[in-house]
């Protein structure tokens, strides 16, 4: 190209010696080149230019019109601008080709000047962008789909673009979209914005089956059909789809089914055209592309309708069981709420939510149980699951249960992903419930006092009955005139046994209701103190008492009744939590702690920051029906060391050097050479025998 | 109070079937006992007898079953009744039903005595 601008240049300054050679040159550049005077007037065109237009050099002197209606103003400025300034023409335009059809085209013109820089004559080369183009406007049409497809707009706005791109591309071609309704067997929605209404009306009436047309065919037989002229194709001859289509001055249709990712039929694509024929490679390969985005943008739309509708329920079920989710990442304090659970806290949705702004929430006395959760969560990874109360501003309280599961993300930082609930009623109504259940229990307490007195009544009245009868009988006949001494010696000796049997029942009622046969077993301390710690988990949480564990490692067993050394370690923890109940200016810890002392007992301690007792009641305490607390009995504390001591043990207390006070019992544990029962089987044989007499 | 008529005793209390009836002829009436009501139905002794003392609570039938039965029969034989159970709601029930006393064990002779007058005088 260079080279041929030098030797038509060189033509031209040497006088045009040689026009011919100067003709065959240009001639034979395969592109099309013009050159025009300085003041823009066309004054060469090389054979190339004038084979395309199929025109005159002189019919192209007045190019204009054969430059794009829409492109001519644009075109003519600029070139007006380069011939006034000399600055180099560069622009981009379609140009009626001699078949009446335009094609985009890049034009090139510079200007050639003398040694004095005056401006001798202009070339411009005409270069075919038109595949470049089309393929530019494909591909921006698409961007602009998929753009429209991700930002959600309404799914018909989309599909009618996605037809107005293919219309802009292929020439005379007009697309259509056929929507599949959820049953899948009717036409929910038609985009076919550059067909004519009536012909949309009459695919949106029309039943999907091969009868209704080549879409309707596409769609059933799920496979690509084309019809290639309309007038001759005798498949839809009682459909009517044929005149429908040429009412509408369409030819040929070329349709294929839309899929979803599962191969789900969505809906059909289809080419119409005005003229007949079947598709080229490229409009193959188009409808391939466009039939995959038109199934993307309605799996799009679907899964977003899924997932809205899937939000919404959860949104509701979250409402209706007043739990909200949170989501949560330790390392960097990213937390995710859902409205749930910016309900439950009374924060507007809109803040983004910090430990600081859930801490301002949290009631006064649970602030520390909180800060000590998060810093063990942050660490640990582990799961939670624990109570919380919240102060909200009107002063009320609610009861949260906040569970939580710990995963970890690709780069290893813990997550968790949890759930919030609102107890609030639920824990109101488990009070209530509570109140009505000690009422209830001290009822039956009450009445089954009763029963049992009304049994030891029944019991010893039997013989009472006999002593008195016989004893009236005994005097009555020592009265009589002889005296009966036979008589009377019988009905004294029926006496006797009588207050015996009376004295055997109570001594059966002591038997039965006092010491009973304890269990001999080898029993593992630490682990029958998890069992009850596991048991109580929920009292200590509702009570917000944080509790420490020391449990010796290699613990020696002790000898006994399990479930009664369970009954005082219960007994003993429970009181601590109770001891604690008003304590609301510190953290309520418990510490349970298992030890040996000396060689032959284990120890086991439960210390709290309780209201604690005073040291010169210490002896009190274990009396029965003593208490420092206002509701039970005060009986646990000395049947608990009744049972101790049933183990050769001892149970104390002391007062802590701080606030609260210490438990502990000693029982002896297992030597390891003396195995064996503490001859318990025949107490046990006769608390059987006694309970079948009652 | 007509002399040498019987009492039965029905009681399932050993102590009581051999103390009572004891005393019962130290008052000097004939005196029969009997371990349980079908023991009772099953004897001679109804035509004969002038008072029934009755225990209330018996294993097979209870002293009411007993007295029901017998109003059936047309057995009109007033009946004492003695129970251990002190209920206080049970004396005006079984009195309403037509016994002539009822004695809470363990009862003293002098209540006997007199409640045994109350029976004879129905009869």
């Amino acid at each position: 190209m260079v080279m041929a601008e030098c030797e038509l240049s060189t033509g031209i300054q040497s006088g045009l010696g040689s026009e011919d050679r100067f003709r065959s040159i240009v001639d034979g550049i395969p592109s099309l080149v013009t050159i025009l005077t300085p003041a823009g007037e066309l004054e060469f065109a090389n054979r190339q230019v004038l084979e395309y237009f199929c025109a005159t050099l002189e019919e192209l002197k007045n190019w204009a019109p054969f430059v794009h209606p829409d492109d001519r103003s644009r075109v003519l400025a600029s070139w007006k601008h380069s011939v006034e300034t000399g600055a180099s023409y560069d622009i981009e335009h379609r140009i009626r080709r001699a078949d009446g059809v335009y094609r985009w085209f890049h034009m090139h013109g510079f200007p050639l000047r003398d040694p004095d820089g005056r401006i001798g004559l202009w070339y411009v080369l005409l270069s075919d962008i038109d595949d470049r183009k089309r393929a530019e406007s494909l591909l921006e049409g698409e961007k602009a789909l998929l753009e429209a497809v991700i930002s959600g707009s309404p799914l018909p706005d989309v599909l009618d673009a996605l037809c107005k791109v293919v219309d802009s591309t292929a020439e005379g071609c007009f697309t259509s979209v056929l929507l599949l309704d959820r049953t899948g067997t009717e036409v929910g929605f038609v985009a076919a914005p550059g067909l004519p209404s009536e012909y949309k009306q009459f695919l949106e009436g029309h039943p999907v089956d091969c009868a209704g047309g080549p879409c309707g065919m596409a769609i059933t037989l799920n496979t690509e059909v084309i019809v290639s002229d309309m007038a001759s194709d005798t498949r839809w001859e009682r459909g009517g789809f044929p005149t429908a289509a040429l009412a509408c001055g369409i030819q040929s249709c070329w349709s294929s089914p839309i899929r979803s990712s599962t191969g789900e039929v969505l809906g059909s694509f289809a080419i119409t055209s005005r003229q007949t024929g079947r598709p080229t490679p490229f409009y193959r390969v188009l409808m391939e592309q466009f039939t995959h985005m038109a199934s993307i943008a309605i799996e799009r739309m679907r899964s977003e309708e899924a997932l809205k509708r899937s939000e919404a329920l959860l949104a509701k079920a979250q409402r209706l069981s007043a739990t909200g989710s949170f989501w949560w990442r330790a390392e960097t304090d990213d937390i995710k709420w859902s409205q749930e659970a910016y309900r439950i806290f009374e924060f507007d949705p809109a803040v983004t939510m910090t430990h600081e702004l859930i801490r301002t929430r949290v009631h006064p006395e649970d602030v520390p149980l909180c800060d000590e959760i998060i810093n063990s969560a942050r660490g640990t990874g582990s799961e939670f699951e624990y109570e919380l109360r919240l102060e909200m501003p009107d002063r009320s309280v609610k009861y949260l249960r906040v569970v939580a599961h710990a995963t970890k993300d690709q780069e290893g930082r813990v997550e968790y992903i949890g759930a919030i609930q609102d107890m609030t009623q639920q824990r109101l109504s488990e009070e209530t419930l509570s109140k009505t259940r000690s009422e209830l229990a001290q009822i039956a307490r009450a009445m089954s006092l009763g029963a049992l007195t009304a049994s030891i009544a029944h019991e010893v009245n039997q013989p009472l009955s006999g002593i008195i009868t016989n004893a009236s009988t005994c005097l009555r006949m020592l009265d009589a005139d002889p005296p009966d001494l036979n008589g009377a010696r019988e009905t004294a000796r029926r006496t006797l046994r009588d207050g015996n049997r009376a004295a055997d029942v109570i001594t059966r009622l002591r038997a039965l209701f006092g010491k009973k046969g304890v269990t001999s077993d080898s029993v593992d301390l630490n682990e029958a103190t998890r069992e009850v710690i596991a048991l109580s988990r929920s009292e200590l949480q509702r009570s917000r008492v944080t509790l420490r564990t020391e449990l010796a490692d290699g613990l020696p067993a002790v000898t006994g009744d399990r479930v009664q050394l369970q009954q005082v370690i219960l007994n003993l923890l429970l009181n601590a939590v109770q001891a604690m109940n008003s304590v609301d200016d510190r953290s309520r810890r418990l510490m349970i702690r298992t030890e040996r002392e000396g060689e032959d007992h284990v120890r086991l301690t439960v210390q709290d920051v309780g209201v604690g007792f005073d040291g010169k009641d210490v002896d009190r305490l274990f009396e029965a029906f003593y208490t420092t607390k206002t509701s039970g009995m005060g009986i646990g504390l000395s049947v608990s060391r009744s049972i101790i001591e049933s183990h050769h043990g001892r149970l104390w207390a002391a007062p802590n050097d701080g606030p609260g006070a210490t438990f502990s019992f000693s029982i002896p544990c297992v030597q390891q050479t003396v195995k064996g029962s503490r001859n318990l089987d025949a107490t046990r044989t006769l608390g059987v025998a006694n309970s079948e007499h009652l | 109070m007509a002399m040498r008529s019987l009492v039965s005793v029905v009681d399932d209390d050993e102590s009581v079937r051999e103390s009572l009836p004891d005393l019962l002829r130290q008052f000097g009436f004939v005196a029969e006992a009997f371990s349980s009501a079908e023991e009772f139905l099953a004897s001679d002794c109804i035509g004969r007898t002038t008072c029934l003392i009755l225990d209330i609570a018996m294993p097979g039938m209870s002293g009411p079953d007993l007295q029901r039965e017998l109003t059936c029969r047309h057995q009109d034989i007033p009946i004492v009744f003695i129970t251990a159970h002190q209920d206080e709601t049970l004396r005006p029930r079984v009195l309403a039903q037509g016994a002539v006393e009822c004695l809470l064990k363990p009862f003293s002779e002098t209540a006997l005595l007199a409640a045994l007058s109350a029976a004879l005088r129905v009869s």
